[in-house]
């Protein structure tokens, strides 16, 4: 390690050393590059926002901060010392904490130890007065009202990222890396988290915060910063910073490489959804969709797109509004049902819930509708199974060594593709997709393209949920934008430009 | 500051007090069907008989926080048991100390194994552990070649162990087995509540991903309480030694699951995370009450004895559950408004989302794109 375990020298005034200062970073993964030589500085004190689409990079970018990821090319220096950060503990070491979405905590541990579990530095033995004092002392500089003695088990997230802002102040961190930290508090919460980023901000602590949500970005930053496409576009003072100016630095980007549809009329309508409500997930979500129709879902990760397309397959039913198909009134309370009516559903989660990974090619496809390759004495027919897997995989182009082959051992793009073919096993009249790109490479991405306007001209209905704007609008007849739950516009294919449906995302007039 | 009420409820010292109200409750019930149930005698069978169990179940404890498992806890008893009486048969002046470490010695080395096997192999505890049960145990056999030990070549001062008293008032003796299961409680529940490393073995078992996070050694962590679970079944295996002195190559067998039900009727999480040493003695203490109260009542039989110990099993387990549930609710309700600063006007403004009173340019143009 380049640097040793002494911590960076207490820094004030604006002339002192960057608190971080990243030179030339470049990550890839696979054929995907997430940060292209980006460089960013870090002042003492300052409250630097890190705004961007999903994908633009900055998830990676905090996660070599963190230590998560190690940069493949570039150059990291905590207060003026090239640093190099392996793991999470290096970056503790060096003064930079983080507070994600979901922050981690011990439930079964007191308040207090969750704050200082993780200091090396105060021996073997544990004194409780002196911990449950400091503790107290912390969370009462942060206005926090909790009782360090009881375990944090089912503390609501912002008390949790109380104690996370508490773990990094008593390690005396230098940079605290906020995540989306906003994500799932309540107003009142967001001012009382925005107080304590203050308090931070006073004791001379600077704060990199990622937020999808720009009416926050300028309430609390000095400094804010632009990624698109894993590339560094801009940091300006907020003061100079425009929220049109953002957006148009956000997006930006042609759409020309994409797969480009064939143009054909739709027919009849399929689904109407009127309504639809969850609450704390979505309200007043209606729209009509026909035979033949790509109707894109377009916002930022959180929005709820895919909390609409959850209620529609029925596994976290809606409690308002109404569903009707071919112009009957319906119920969907499972997926069962759902799928009875002829919706399916393709998880954006393709690992966990989409696919069994150690189980075959033609096991996933025929998984859902096993019940059709049942013969008559009760046994599965693996010859009716293999005919239809092997039917599917040519269609779609799955690539794989034989159908028996563990999904897990396929590429992403190929995986992907056996997923759909799983739902189109269910012969579907509406089929909603939930990223169906994401984490794949650029051929596969053009395939999947493929394969959807095919399905389309074949009569299905699609639905199609996609935080990459140009593929929602290079696929899309009419884009449906939602934000933080709300439907906030929608547009025909001739009416939708990047401009329009990210300002209806993002939420600027 | 909020209620302190939280204090009193802390999950585990309520656990504690419900399972002695239990304990309570059982005694009360049995006092009449029993003959001479509240006697000293029986106190001082129960007492002695509840010992090795009881270290067992805190050894399980100790590796069931850390969210793994040891079902070899059963195999180690015999192994030591049966070698360590071997070499003291074979060396009848070796002193105590040196008879009772070397018991605990060879615990720790199996203990280790298992530890090595999960900690750095990777393996899920439960796949190792169930394999060194049957390894250890085959061992065993093979190394005994059919002899059993007997109590006759054991040298006295092993033989009187489980008669030995510390105390006694009337005819209610205070055996100096039972005495050292206490210290060994008390010793674990000090350390583990003291030191760091207690901590810290909490602290991996209620979250993982959380503790590697943050660079605890996961690891050595993990090791040192296979090695600790180890070392106490080998004091356990002595203890068998000298409770029954014949000793063959079944001794400790089915231990294991004794010392999990112990572990976890006292309050620990088969999910990791919580647990506690009183309890795991708590739990022995029980579950070796109700077997030795149903044993004397005969209208039940072995059958009924064995489905009612079950159940109890099960109960904790329910019991815990709505326990905890119970905890998190309450925790729900009184931590809401206490964490926020005192109730503000704020808090009437509608659940819009992003900030209230922050310098927002231009932020009122928002219902103009639907």
């Amino acid at each position: 390690m380049a640097a040793g375990p002494q911590d960076v020298a207490h820094v004030d005034g604006s002339n002192a050393a960057a608190v971080l200062e990243l030179r030339g970073i470049s990550k890839r993964f696979g054929a995907t590059r997430a940060l292209d030589d980006v460089s960013l500085t870090v002042r003492p004190g300052e409250v630097h926002a890190l705004v961007g689409e999903n994908g633009a990079g900055k998830s990676t970018l905090i996660k070599i901060v963190t230590g998560v990821h190690e940069p493949d090319e570039g150059s990291i220096a905590v207060g003026g010392e090239a640093v190099s950060l392996r793991s999470a503990s290096d970056a503790q070491r060096h003064g930079i904490a983080a507070i994600f979405q979901e922050p981690l905590i011990f439930p079964h541990l007191s308040v207090a130890e969750n704050i200082f579990i993780g200091h090396r530095d105060r021996g073997a033995v544990v004194h409780w007065g002196d911990l449950y004092r400091e503790a107290k002392a912390i969370l009462a500089t942060l206005d926090a009202r909790l009782d360090v003695r009881t375990p944090a088990t089912g503390l609501p997230v912002a008390a949790q990222q109380a104690i996370e802002i508490a773990k990094a102040i008593s390690l005396e961190a230098q940079l605290l890396v906020m995540d989306e930290p906003t994500a799932s508090l309540s107003a009142h919460e967001v001012d009382r988290l925005f107080e304590q980023v203050r308090h931070l901000k006073a004791q001379g602590v600077a704060v990199l915060f990622v937020s999808h949500r720009l009416d926050e970005v300028f309430a609390v930053a000095d400094r804010i910063t632009v990624f698109r496409d894993g590339r560094h576009i801009s940091t300006g003072e907020r003061a100079e910073v425009t929220r049109e100016a953002l957006v148009r630095e956000m997006v930006g980007r042609e759409v020309s490489e994409l797969f480009a549809r064939r143009g054909h009329e739709p027919g009849e309508t399929v689904l109407r959804v009127e309504g639809l409500t969850k609450p704390g997930a979505f309200t007043g979500v209606s729209l009509e969709l026909r035979r033949g129709e790509v109707l894109g879902f377009a916002g930022l990760v959180g929005a709820g797109r895919t909390d609409v397309a959850l209620a529609l397959f029925g596994i976290e039913p809606a409690e308002g509004g109404t569903i009707e198909l071919d112009g009957h009134r319906v119920e969907i309370r499972s997926p069962r049902q759902a799928l009875r009516h002829g919706i399916a559903y393709l998880s954006e989660d393709r690992l966990h819930v989409g696919l069994s990974l150690p189980q075959s090619v033609t096991a996933n496809i025929t998984l859902p509708r096993l019940r059709n390759y049942v013969s008559r004495l009760g046994l599965l027919d693996g010859s009716a199974e293999r005919a239809a897997a092997g039917e599917l995989s040519r269609r779609l182009d799955i690539r794989t060594p034989t159908l028996q082959t563990a999904v897990e051992l396929l590429s992403g793009g190929n995986q992907q593709k056996t997923m759909l073919a799983k739902w189109l096993d269910t012969r579907p009249r509406v089929l909603i997709l939930d990223e169906p790109t994401r984490g794949i490479d650029v051929g596969a991405k053009t395939d999947v393209h493929r394969i959807i306007d095919e399905l389309a001209r074949s009569g299905i209905a699609i639905i199609l949920i996609s935080s990459e704007l140009p593929e929602v609008l290079a696929m899309s007849d009419r884009v449906l934008v939602m934000r933080d739950g709300a439907q906030t516009g929608t547009f025909s294919r001739s009416e939708a430009t990047q401009e329009r449906v990210m300002t209806a995302a993002v939420g600027v007039a | 500051m909020s209620a302190g009420s939280g204090r009193l409820l802390r999950p585990e010292r309520l656990k504690e007090l419900s399972l002695l109200a239990v304990i309570g409750v059982t005694i009360l019930v049995f006092t009449p069907l029993v003959d001479g149930y509240l006697s000293g005698r029986f106190f001082n069978r129960v007492s002695t008989s509840v010992t090795i169990i009881a270290v067992l179940a805190v050894a399980q404890t100790l590796v069931i926080i850390t969210r793994n498992i040891d079902l070899s806890l059963g195999s180690i008893v015999g192994v030591t048991a049966y070698v360590t009486g071997q070499f003291v048969a074979a060396h009848p002046d070796v002193t105590p100390v040196a008879g009772v470490g070397l018991a605990i010695l060879i615990g720790a080395g199996l203990g280790c194994i298992n530890g090595v096997l999960v900690a750095y192999g990777r393996v899920p505890a439960i796949v190792v552990t169930l394999g060194t049960l049957a390894i250890y145990r085959s061992w065993l056999i093979e190394y005994a070649n059919a002899r059993t030990i007997t109590t006759d070549e054991l040298p006295s001062w092993v033989a009187d162990l489980p008669r030995t008293t510390v105390a006694s008032w009337g005819d209610l003796d205070l055996r100096l087995v039972f005495v050292v299961a206490l210290i060994v409680v008390v010793v674990l529940q000090a350390t583990t509540a003291k030191l760091r490393w207690g901590r810290w073995l909490y602290a991996i078992g209620s979250n993982p991903d959380a503790a590697r996070q943050m660079g605890l050694p996961h690891r050595r962590l993990v090791l040192s309480a296979f090695v600790g679970s180890g070392a106490l079944a080998g004091l356990a295996g002595f203890l068998f030694l000298a409770r029954f002195g014949t000793i063959n190559v079944t001794a400790g067998q089915g231990f294991e699951l004794d010392s999990v039900a112990a572990a976890v009727v006292g309050g620990a999480s088969i999910l990791g995370g919580t647990g506690s040493f009183v309890g795991a003695l708590l739990g022995a203490v029980l579950i070796d009450l109700l077997d030795q109260s149903l044993v004397r009542v005969e209208a039940v039989t072995e059958f009924y004895r064995n489905a009612i110990l079950g159940a109890l099993i099960l109960l904790a387990v329910i019991g815990d559950a709505g326990l905890s549930a119970w905890f998190r609710r309450r925790r729900a309700s009184e931590a809401r408004p206490a964490v926020g600063t005192v109730p503000s006007p704020a808090e009437a403004t509608p659940a819009a989302p992003g900030p209230a009173a922050s310098p927002i340019p231009d932020h009122d143009e928002e219902a103009s794109h639907a």
